[in-house]
């Protein structure tokens, strides 16, 4: 009678771990860079955000594609990397556009339209000019929407880059961007540059998603910017502590997510997803113990 | 030129939205130890003519003069802030302390914090300082917005409906601290509510600023001027006294 082999063991994983350091190094830059940003995202009630970013981002990777093909010259100049940066730029854009008195009295509904418009478009575009592009349908995919089980080095050296300059623009700024973000009028009455921080978040939101949109995928991307900082502000006293658990719980999930891919042999994306989904029930037991125990005292 | 120093001043000002008025022409100053009453039916223009003094949106005609380096606090409703945004009280407070390029500094010095703790002794919550912001009832809540504008040390304190879904002590309560800011020396505070509270504003504002857009009225004085006006008992459909027992019988 056949034996079935055993699975991949937690032993397998850490005599080959040089083979998936890249990977999981970058995996735990794009969680806790997201992660962080994300609480901004919640912040202002846009959590789609990302899912639409990524969604421009696609078109941005493939608009650069077609105009390459359309034009060989260009496409040495203009890269994915640049497309994906470039289109989730303008994108990010629209949300920062001062609106008239009046609408502010629609300010979630305009705002629920335009990700809806960012989304759409970008959803659609994308499979448009996706159809114009010779190339293998895996290759496309992995072109638009990158691949969180193998990264490469000069990848790695991107996202590491991109995570250190945002997490210490960030670290230095967040008095102003919690400001503009908890209350924006107030800010502005203080005195406060409130558009300038506003397209200075949304640049630094646009720029992270797009790079993890491209290196690691749309999913861990939408993920790592909603999920550790929702979990975050269940279990912390203030939000300067928020941006710091949500960076590591970030992190965290990215890592955990790996290995368990490995582990189960699950995607990559989806298993970073479900396991800082994981962290964020914990994080709700938490409160939720939390409050019973304030409620006893 | 008015005598009074002048803290802020309208000067033809007609407020509204995209070039259209909503209200007629207003003229008015606003001096230090000044208590303005902003009042008028739900709709009538008070957040229109508020935000365009706060800068927050143009004006249609004339404009807002303000005094060079004028430090404004402003504080909205209550409903203004998500409950869900993780702030205990004193980091809450200490939120206001972010006026013009402050941000740039990331940390909080010591005499910051010595700032959020006088803002919290001023308004009674130093014994807040560690609850969160989301856990306080509404009284309180009221008490911390008001000491988070506080923290900025501002000439001028801005509120909108700040009694709003308050019982009737917990009113009386932030009435007095308000009454009692304007009174305050050496450094009077001049206050600007919009309100409804026609029980309390008689006994603590001492000029009033009256619009309604559909009745195009646009009145600005001191508070016996504007209270015992005709343009009054057209909007309230009674004086102010009357008002006040009314509301008192209630």
């Amino acid at each position: 009678m056949p034996i079935e082999s055993a699975g991949p063991t937690l032993s397998d994983f850490l005599e080959n771990i040089e083979l998936f350091r890249d990977a999981l190094g970058s995996g735990a830059v794009a969680g806790a860079t997201l992660g962080a940003l994300g609480v901004y995202v919640l912040l202002r009630n846009l959590v789609f955000l990302s899912a639409a970013l990524s969604q421009a981002a696609g078109l941005g990777v493939a608009a650069s594609y077609w105009f390459g093909a359309a034009s060989p010259a260009l496409l040495g100049w203009l890269s994915p990397s640049l497309g994906a940066a470039a289109l989730t730029l303008c994108a990010v854009l629209l949300f920062t556009l001062p609106r008239g008195p009046a609408q502010d009295h629609h300010h979630d509904a305009h705002q629920d339209g335009l990700l809806g418009v960012v989304f759409l478009v970008g959803a659609g575009g994308t499979l448009a000019l996706g159809t114009r592009i010779v190339a293998d349908i895996a290759d496309i995919e992995t072109l638009l929407f990158g691949s969180a089980v193998a990264v490469l080095a000069e990848d790695r050296a991107t996202l590491i880059a991109t995570g250190a300059t945002l997490l210490g623009l960030h670290a230095w700024l967040w008095r102003g961007f919690a400001a503009v973000s908890v209350d924006a009028d107030g800010a502005r009455v203080r005195g406060l540059p409130v558009r300038a921080l506003d397209l200075l978040l949304f640049a630094s939101l646009a720029l992270g998603v797009s790079v993890v949109t491209r290196i690691l995928g749309a999913l861990p991307a939408f993920a790592f910017s909603v999920l550790p900082a929702m979990a975050a502000v269940r279990i912390v006293r203030n939000l300067r502590q928020a941006l710091v658990v949500a960076a590591a719980l970030g992190a965290t999930g990215a890592t955990l997510g790996y290995l368990a891919a490995f582990l189960y042999e699950l995607p990559v994306g989806a298993s970073q997803t479900l396991v800082s989904a994981a962290l964020l029930a914990l994080a709700a037991g938490l409160e939720r113990l939390g409050v019973q125990h304030r409620h006893r005292h | 030129m008015s005598a009074r120093e002048r803290l802020l001043a309208a000067e033809k000002l007609v407020v509204g939205y995209h070039d259209h008025g909503i209200l007629p022409g207003i003229d008015f100053d606003l001096a230090p130890g000044d208590c303005w009453a902003l009042i008028g039916r739900n709709g009538g223009g008070k957040s229109s003519l508020m935000r365009t003094l706060l800068g927050l949106q143009p004006a249609v005609y004339g404009r807002v003069a303000r005094r060079a380096a004028l430090r404004i606090a402003y504080v909205p409703q209550r409903s203004h802030f998500d409950l869900s945004v993780p702030a205990r009280v004193f980091d809450f407070v200490g939120g206001g302390l972010d006026t013009g390029w402050r941000f740039l500094r990331p940390w909080t010095t010591r005499a910051e914090r010595a700032r959020v703790g006088r803002a919290l002794e001023l308004t009674d919550a130093v014994a807040l300082a560690r609850e969160p912001f989301s856990a306080l009832s509404e009284g309180q809540k009221q008490r911390v917005l008001i000491a988070r504008a506080l923290v900025s040390d501002p000439e001028l304190l801005v509120l909108d409906e700040p009694t709003s879904a308050m019982d009737p002590m917990n009113e009386a309560a932030v009435f007095a601290l308000l009454s009692q800011l304007c009174l305050r020396e050496p450094a009077a505070m001049s206050v600007l509510l919009a309100s409804h509270q026609m029980s309390f504003l008689p006994d603590y504002a001492s000029h009033a600023l009256l619009v309604d857009k559909d009745l195009g009225i646009a009145m600005a004085g001191a508070q016996a001027e504007v209270f015992c006006s005709s343009a009054f008992e057209r909007i309230y459909g009674r004086s102010p006294g009357r008002l006040q027992e009314a509301v008192r019988a209630d």
